[in-house]
């Protein structure tokens, strides 16, 4: 199964063929695999330098004169370090541009807390005019890059290192549209990006013991498709939410309030509480985390355990 | 000392809306009024013309001073100036380029233009445009990292359409006075001139300079913050502070 950071490169270099205005900067990360694109279209790759903000910065002058600008580097430096560039540069300045990260969440799980990124999502959010996607496959960072790298948007697109595994239809995917993956009745379980895995997962494991789980994939953070959530729950009542991301500020908040003075339901989040210190494989930091499918499974069986009113 | 009127009037609008940066302005009007006056090329009846120059105001907070060359020059109207700062007007105390023809760049916070101004260069050099970035920083906010990742990229990406001017004025000495501009621009690869940046022939001098380096260039203007007035010369509690009736009277006067 194609990767997404190769995705991007081979998206890149199809785009890029066909419009000129395209161009790529990355900090000193995916240079050699963005040498096809880098000869392809000659005077618009930069590996610019180690220098996040001032990239953002630069980037939005690329915009103002008419650009569409591609950013590229790790999540942490991309978006938390740069964000007052995003901010100001971008968000102020009502000007658009597209940013591709990877390492979001603990993707570099053996580097350490330096390059690891739990708010990216949310900060991203937070900025008006802008959307955020969470490809967990290939194809998607495909499909909803290419529809809408050129919307008049600040778009953010955090590719994960650990695809789900799911081959959506090109088709099936849609930008700010959730895709139900999973039907069921007895409970929802909402996932994000490469989350879809566990969801599934657990929702094989409550089947067995006669509980049949919703799943819904969340690949576009914002604009939040809340009907779908709503529906979902009109259903079920009960919700487990998964998500890379900080338990502060993410998808179950957008879920509380899609469903906002709609009466009673139950819920669970399961996402990052806290700094994570010490080193393993991303599969590790997720147990951790409590971001499993037996994680999710036991949090969902607990949920139809209780009675809703 | 120039432009006696173009004071005046930074002091009549900053006073009427009880903001804005004086001696910041002071500091940097006779530059301004250079630069629109006899370098920039620019279509006053098409703001967005695409092979303009831009100039980047990256030192946001004297922006009065940048407001009333705009109004001298025709683009920005009497009334427009006269809700300044106020509920309904297009001009704050820093500048919105959302809101305001002719103010390429919204800037408040330090060093941000400047990165943003390399991009333009960079982003005419991608689209072979002709128009020229002269972008203003103050020597203060050169302490700002971002300056200098961006003024290395600048060097390296041979921008010689790129000229930054710097208003060495001394604020940043106030805090670190172990601070040779000149000598930091050069070691960033940037020809570099320092001239007297209240004269008008040293002025002239200087901007002569733009379009000749084979890189960017860096004009470091050996500036005085408040310039114009005894009573808002120098650093210290005239920076941010709005006059009160015998101070506007003062400076009215100094500045007949």
């Amino acid at each position: 199964m194609k990767g997404l950071r190769k995705q991007f490169a081979d998206t890149m270099l199809h785009i890029g063929q066909q419009d000129e205005s395209l161009v790529v900067m990355v900090g000193d990360i995916s240079h050699g695999i963005l040498q096809p694109f880098a000869k392809a279209c000659p005077g618009r790759f930069f590996n610019i330098g180690i220098l996040e903000p001032s990239m953002v910065s630069m980037a939005a002058g690329f915009a103002k004169q008419g650009l569409v600008p591609v950013t590229h580097t790790i999540a942490p430096f991309l978006i938390e370090r740069s964000f007052e560039q995003l901010k100001l540069d971008f968000g102020y300045q009502a000007l658009a541009g597209n940013f591709i990260s990877v390492g979001g969440a603990f993707d570099y799980a053996q580097l350490g807390c330096s390059h690891h990124c739990y708010t990216d999502v949310s900060l991203l959010a937070h900025l008006p005019g802008s959307q955020v996607f969470c490809p967990g496959s290939a194809v998607e960072l495909d499909v909803l890059f290419s529809a809408e790298y050129r919307t008049n948007a600040i778009n953010y697109f955090r590719l994960t290192e650990n695809p789900h595994g799911v081959e959506f239809a090109p088709e099936s995917i849609r930008p700010g549209k959730i895709i139900c993956a999973r039907e069921g009745h007895d409970i929802t379980i909402i996932a994000l990006g490469p989350q879809l895995k566990n969801a599934l997962s657990a929702a094989t494991s409550l089947s067995a013991r006669g509980i049949e789980a919703e799943v819904l994939y969340v690949h576009t953070f914002k604009p939040f498709d809340s009907g779908t959530v709503v529906d979902s729950l009109m259903k079920t009542r009960r919700i487990v939410v998964v998500e890379e991301l900080s338990a502060q500020d993410g998808l179950y908040n957008a879920v509380l309030r899609s469903w906002d003075g709609r009466g009673r339901m139950l819920s669970r989040q399961l996402a990052i509480n806290e700094f994570i210190h010490g080193y393993g494989s991303y599969e590790d930091l997720c147990e951790r985390s409590g971001l499993s499918a037996g994680h999710i499974a036991q949090a969902a069986a607990e949920l139809v355990s209780h009675e809703v009113d | 000392m120039l432009n006696k009127k173009l004071r005046r009037r930074i002091v009549e609008i900053v006073t009427k809306a009880k903001e804005g940066h004086i001696p910041s302005s002071f500091s940097i009007v006779d530059l301004i009024d250079h630069i629109y006056g006899n370098l920039l090329r620019f279509d006053p009846q098409n703001p967005d013309w695409q092979e303009r120059d831009q100039f980047i105001l990256s030192k946001g907070h004297g922006c009065a001073g940048l407001y009333v060359v705009l109004e001298k020059y025709g683009l920005l109207s009497a009334d427009q100036l006269a809700s300044y700062s106020m509920t309904g007007g297009i001009l704050g105390g820093h500048p919105d380029k959302t809101t305001v023809p002719f103010v390429e760049a919204s800037t408040g916070s330090l060093g941000h233009g400047f990165p943003f101004s390399v991009g333009i260069a960079l982003a005419n050099k991608i689209k072979q445009l002709p128009g020229r970035v002269i972008t203003l920083v103050g020597d203060g906010e050169c302490h700002e990292g971002t300056i200098w990742e961006s003024a290395h990229v600048a060097a390296n990406q041979k921008l010689d359409n790129l000229t930054v001017v710097v208003d060495w004025n001394q604020s940043g000495a106030q805090l670190c006075p172990v601070d040779d501009l000149p000598a930091k621009w050069r070691a960033f690869g940037w020809q570099t001139h320092v001239f007297n940046g209240h004269d008008a022939a040293e002025i002239k001098e200087a901007f002569a300079l733009v379009g000749t380096a084979d890189g960017p260039l860096a004009l470091v203007a050996k500036n005085i913050k408040g310039h114009g007035a005894k009573l808002t010369e120098g650093h210290g509690r005239w920076h941010h502070r709005i006059p009160d009736e015998q101070e506007y009277q003062e400076l009215m006067e100094a500045l007949s």
